[in-house]
């Protein structure tokens, strides 16, 4: 195995090599920028912080479109556009699947049950070139920019050059944890040892974490500018830069959706090896491993529309003009293909739970609620698909008397989204309760007492959405239309708790109607997984597109323009185009990464090749 | 490797009706372009193309050939650069401009300071200009503007540009500060604001380009005053130029002020 | 006997489709748009292939009929038949579809385009973002006042805007009929329930020619009311559409 593991090697090194460099040029390419900016770079590298409060700031500079320099048949924006795009998807999948592994880490140790462990580590060797490809992508990205927007890269490197020097000091501990927290897993093993490891794991988790807040603040002070006056002179205060208006907001949406989305890809891996497995072992083992991954794809996706509401609302608090370029504007649209690409999330993660009732004898009693699952989750799914502006022939609007519908009209405003997603999100809940009983009998005395407290629960708590959804959506105040939102989330989020705690005391001690026959799933239910990795690969470029481009034709908002020839809002169907070709670009280096994993183990025996 | 390349195919395909619902399910809104700044121009601006600038003012948003022409209501400019110095000597001169370019900004926004013989305003005897303050009032041109004027000016006399292109000079701010008015409820203020009297003359006091407007009540209806004052050219009175009048000012006015101005300039009996 | 579940199946499908139809175009009355429904019954399909297709055994059962159709001996002539059916089916559909009609264009506008930071309203640059109705503090310090304000609001209404949006603020004035777009409807939740009072400033005071250019095609006949009301009066009618029709601004502080 040393021979594979040295060739792995080789790549990072390099790759290390080429991030140096990379930043090296970053900071001299201060020097053309502004000697402010590298002179401040280079007094930072000596004495910190202070060098920086002396130095007066440049204003925004104001750019013409000979500002940008151009390459002939390269669209400089579309090429940022992907690196950044595909930069990002990595960089998701490569936070998320740390988290993962540290928590399945943890519950192998408390079960001591290998085959956490094991899985745990399989989730880390498949996605290790995924570390290397994140770093090649962010220096391509940078060297793009740099390149193509140089005076927008200087402009933002006058405020962040603190922060992006310790970026850079992070990435190097980043990678040095990761490599021997990923080496180490079989040397670390046993008492104290693997406690070592698990504290790795934690330390990998927070620097790649406060990565992702660089990085974050970086972009949120593109949206929302902070600690700038309104020519774009820096004050001298990185931190009042980097605590935006937006971070937050971006932070939690980001760090929930990048969990689904690791669990989501590492998912897809899953699938493919179930399908191409050759051994009924083999099979049961992917089948497990694909559960787990969608299991957890699944308890991110459930709090995520929260998240993204929260994201939004935050938008809206910042700037009513940004809050309806981003809902009523030339984006509504958006929001229909994103509630499409939502709901194939949905849909495809509980078919996938339901074709998994099939590897239980004893999933037959609650097969026949499922039909009613489907009901309630496309229904709920179609009133969150209805757009607020409908798409009317003339014969349509004479019959309707206006482009108003009495009827789909307050289906298109966000009371009656809100109530959706919440029913959406509790009979996904139900369809994964479901799942978890279809194997199990209770012994418990009161079984019969609990489940009429869950379905009292249910039915309280689906009637409490709808009341408020409705009564406040529609019959008070509009400042209760976002108001009713957070007792509609906390009614979902007692729901499902408190269900699934009762659940656990009802099936405490309870029998198994026979063993789990890991792999018996159709082949149907990997492509649900496949789909759900796309979907999601696919909706983080479409909604990377919308964050971007509700700055419109500003660089940072408000303050530097964006003087280039790109600088308009393109339509919805070329970033679609854009987002699917960067997606076919990313799936084809995600098989890479997994083939890659897979051929270490791979070995050739030549025979008479060598001298014997 | 047949497993494999089904996969692929389902992955291309979820794709593909993803692109392809973006862009034939949904209407494609084509967003708007992001708005002109004419500000960010100025920076990148040669000094061929800033005298051009100005030229396009002079002709254009300045009005100044309204007068400055072939038919002799104003001093035409073309030896502006041989005739200057001695105009500064001239006793009648009330400016502080000591070049060229001063003088020409000069003018241009404090007209009076220098009437050439002949031009002034009636009844003042050549003391006062008819010719408005190009920097306020509905020409409202803004630092940078009269700067290009100015170049293009010297340009076409022959002598040396001397004037630099602003780069810190915020044109399109002034420009809006410039805009900042409120609706004027009186008609004399308003005809004042649109420097009306530059050529109309009313009761013996302003310019002689358009029609005397002394009596103008009398002879025509609001319809028709309103037409004229919204589309100038529709008719034009007997022994005047047509293309003379600006024909925007219905945007330029409030409405307000436009039925003040006619309750006004039908009293005129 | 039962249904054969390849039947259950379209047979759902028809019930669903039928059932929008029935519901919306007949009962309501109110045409449920051609392009909503095609979206409503591809998203039904998926949840009656899901349903029908999570279970093998189930499965096997929904494909036989179609297995059999295609691989079954016996069964030649119809395979022949629905062979030559479904190409043409495909091939006519796209001529119906692609074959020109008289019917305009499909006209979709922005009904809510995003605000400009700033726009000249009353010959002052005002910042929208920050606008606010300088009579709404009044609603708690003087209700008496207010009320007053809304009343004379009122009667601006009456004078000016009611003739296309209503005497009932729902959109059908006297001359509502000849627009299009027709008047907006003041009691729908998804119309000034959804804005800020400022956002109703910049529309009502700079009219259909005050529309950016993503809300074209400029065809709204709303005028440009700056023109001809004043400032104080078109707070005040904004005041009146709020109070009649018992929505409240959108704001994003709690009272």
């Amino acid at each position: 195995m040393t021979g594979p593991r040295a060739f792995r090697k080789a790549p990072a090194l390099a790759l290390f090599g080429l991030i140096f460099a990379l930043l090296a040029l970053t900071f001299t390419g201060f020097d053309q920028l502004g000697p402010l900016a590298s002179e401040q770079a280079a007094a930072e590298q000596v004495v910190a912080a202070d060098a920086a409060v002396a130095a007066p700031y440049a204003p925004a500079p104001k750019l013409t479109a000979a500002d940008y320099p151009t390459i002939a048949g390269v669209n400089s924006r579309v090429a940022v556009w992907i690196f950044a795009q595909l930069h990002l998807w990595f960089a998701a999948f490569v936070l998320a699947v740390p988290i993962f592994v540290f928590i399945i880490e943890i519950i192998g140790m408390r079960t001591r049950d290998k085959r956490y462990d094991d899985m745990a580590y399989e989730f880390i060797k498949v996605s290790i070139t995924a570390y290397s490809l994140t770093a090649i992508l962010g220096g391509s990205l940078l060297f793009f920019l740099i390149l193509f927007y140089p005076h927008l890269f200087g402009y933002l490197s006058t405020i962040f050059s603190e922060s992006m020097f310790y970026y850079a000091l992070l990435f190097f501990a980043e990678s040095a944890v990761l490599y021997i927290y990923y080496y180490g897993w079989h040397w670390l093993q046993g008492g104290i040892r693997k406690w070592i490891h698990l504290g790795l794991g934690l330390s990998l988790n927070v620097v790649g974490t406060c990565l992702m807040l660089l990085a974050n603040s970086w972009l949120t002070f593109m949206m929302s500018p902070a600690g700038v006056d309104a020519a774009g002179v820096f004050g001298g205060d990185t931190w009042a830069a980097m605590n935006n208006f937006l971070w937050h907001p971006i932070n939690i949406h980001r760090f929930v959706a990048n969990i689904a989305y690791g669990g989501s890809i590492v998912g897809a891996y899953a699938a493919f090896k179930f399908l191409t497995a050759g051994s009924q072992e083999e099979r049961a083992h992917y089948d497990w491993m694909g559960y787990n991954a969608n299991f957890i794809a699944i308890c991110a996706l459930l709090p995520l529309p929260f998240a993204g509401y929260y994201l939004a609302a935050e938008m809206y608090l910042y700037s009513q003009q940004m809050g309806i370029t981003l809902m009523g504007g030339i984006f509504a649209w958006l929001f229909i293909i994103q509630a499409v690409l939502i709901g194939t999330l949905f849909l495809s993660a509980n078919y996938y739970l339901w074709c998994g009732m099939g590897r239980s004898d004893g999933a037959k009693r609650y097969t026949k609620y499922i039909k009613y699952i489907a009901i309630v989750l496309v229904g709920a799914f179609l009133v969150w698909f209805t757009p607020h502006t409908l798409v009317l022939t003339n014969e349509e609007l004479k019959a309707l008397g206006g482009p108003h519908h009495k009827i789909l009209g307050p289906l298109g405003i966000m009371p009656a989204k809100n109530t959706a997603v919440n029913v959406m999100i509790i009979f996904t809940a139900l369809s994964f309760m479901f799942y978890r009983r279809a194997n199990k009998v209770a012994t418990v005395s009161w079984v019969n007492a609990g489940n009429a407290i869950q379905v009292a629960l249910f039915t309280a708590g689906i009637l409490n959405i709808m009341f408020l959804g409705i009564y406040h959506g529609y019959f008070t105040n509009t400042v209760y239309k976002v108001a009713a939102s957070i007792p509609q989330v906390l009614t979902t989020v007692v729901v499902i708790v408190g269900s699934i705690t009762l659940d656990s005391f009802i099936y405490k001690n309870s029998k198994e109607v026979a063993p789990l026959h890991w792999g018996r799933i159709p082949g149907r239910a990997m492509y649900a997984l496949f789909l759900l990795a796309v979907a999601f690969t696919w909706l983080m470029g479409l909604m990377g597109y919308i964050r971007s481009g509700i700055r419109q034709h500003w660089h940072v908002l408000d303050i530097m323009r964006d003087g280039s020839v790109d600088a308009f809002t393109p339509t919805l169907g070329f970033a679609a185009n854009v987002v699917s070709v960067a997606a076919i670009i990313f799936m084809a280096m995600v098989i890479f990464v997994f083939w890659i994993a897979q051929v270490s183990s791979n070995k050739t025996l030549p025979s008479g090749y060598w001298k014997e | 490797m047949k497993q494999f390349f089904t996969v692929v195919a389902f992955i291309l395909l979820t794709i593909g009706f993803f692109a392809g619902y973006s862009n034939f399910g949904i209407p494609q809104i084509e967003p708007a372009p992001p708005p002109k700044e004419e500000k960010l121009d100025l920076g990148s601006m040669t000094m061929d193309q800033f005298i051009a600038l100005g030229d396009r003012i002079f002709q254009g948003k300045g009005t100044c050939t309204l007068c400055h022409n072939s038919l002799g209501r104003a001093p035409m400019l073309g030896t502006i650069a041989e005739v200057f110095p001695k105009r500064l000597k001239d006793e009648r001169y009330k400016g502080e401009a000591e070049d060229l370019e001063a003088y020409l900004v000069e003018s241009l926004v404090e007209p009076s300071a220098f009437v050439v013989a002949g031009f002034g305003k009636k009844g003042t005897n050549d003391a006062e200009s008819p010719m408005p303050n190009v920097s306020g009032g509905s020409i409202g041109l803004s630092e940078a503007e009269v700067a290009a004027v100015v170049a293009y000016l010297q340009d076409q006399a022959g002598a040396e540009v001397t004037v630099e292109i602003p780069t810190d000079v915020d044109a399109a701010e002034e420009e809006e500060e410039a805009e900042t008015r409120e609706a004027l409820a009186d008609p004399k203020a308003i005809m004042a604001q649109f420097t009306c009297d530059a050529c109309h003359m009313i009761n013996g006091a302003g310019g002689e380009v358009g029609p005397d407007l002394s009596k103008v009540g009398a002879a025509y209806d609001r319809d028709y005053l309103r037409r004229a004052l919204l589309q100038p050219n529709a008719e034009i009175a007997k022994g005047f130029e047509a293309d003379m009048m600006p024909d925007d000012l219905g945007e330029q006015m409030f409405v307000t002020e436009l039925e003040v101005l006619l309750d006004f300039l039908v009293e005129l009996k | 006997m039962r249904i054969p579940r390849l039947l259950q199946a379209v047979l759902v499908l028809l019930f669903v489709y039928f059932g929008f139809i029935l519901v919306f175009d007949v009962i309501l009355e109110a045409v449920i748009p051609a392009s909503l429904i095609i979206m409503y019954m591809f998203f039904v399909t998926a949840g009656v292939f899901m349903v029908f297709t999570y279970d093998e055994e189930q499965t096997a059962e929904l494909v036989a009929p179609i297995k059999a159709m295609v691989e079954d001996p016996s069964k030649r002539l119809i395979r022949n038949i629905v062979f030559v059916i479904v190409p043409l089916a495909v091939g006519g559909g796209t001529y119906w579809q692609m074959q020109p009609s008289f019917e305009a264009p499909l006209e979709l506008r922005t009904i809510h385009p995003a605000p400009p930071t700033t726009a000249k309203i009353y010959g002052k640059r005002v910042n929208l973002l920050k606008l606010e109705n300088p009579y709404r503090k009044l609603e708690k310090e003087d209700p008496e006042q207010f009320r007053e304000l809304i009343d004379e609001g009122a009667a601006v209404y009456i004078k000016n805007c009611q003739y296309c949006h209503g005497d009932k603020l729902d959109g059908k004035g006297p001359y509502a009929e000849g627009l299009n777009p027709t008047p907006l409807n003041f009691q729908d939740v998804g119309t000034i329930a959804q804005l800020q009072e400022s956002y109703l400033f910049w529309r009502i005071t700079t009219g259909g020619p005050g529309l950016p250019q993503e809300a074209a095609p400029w065809i709204s006949s709303m005028p440009v009311w700056q023109d001809f009301l004043k400032e104080d009066e078109v707070w005040k009618v904004i005041m009146f559409l709020y109070d009649y029709t018992g929505h409240r601004p959108r704001s994003w502080e709690h009272e």
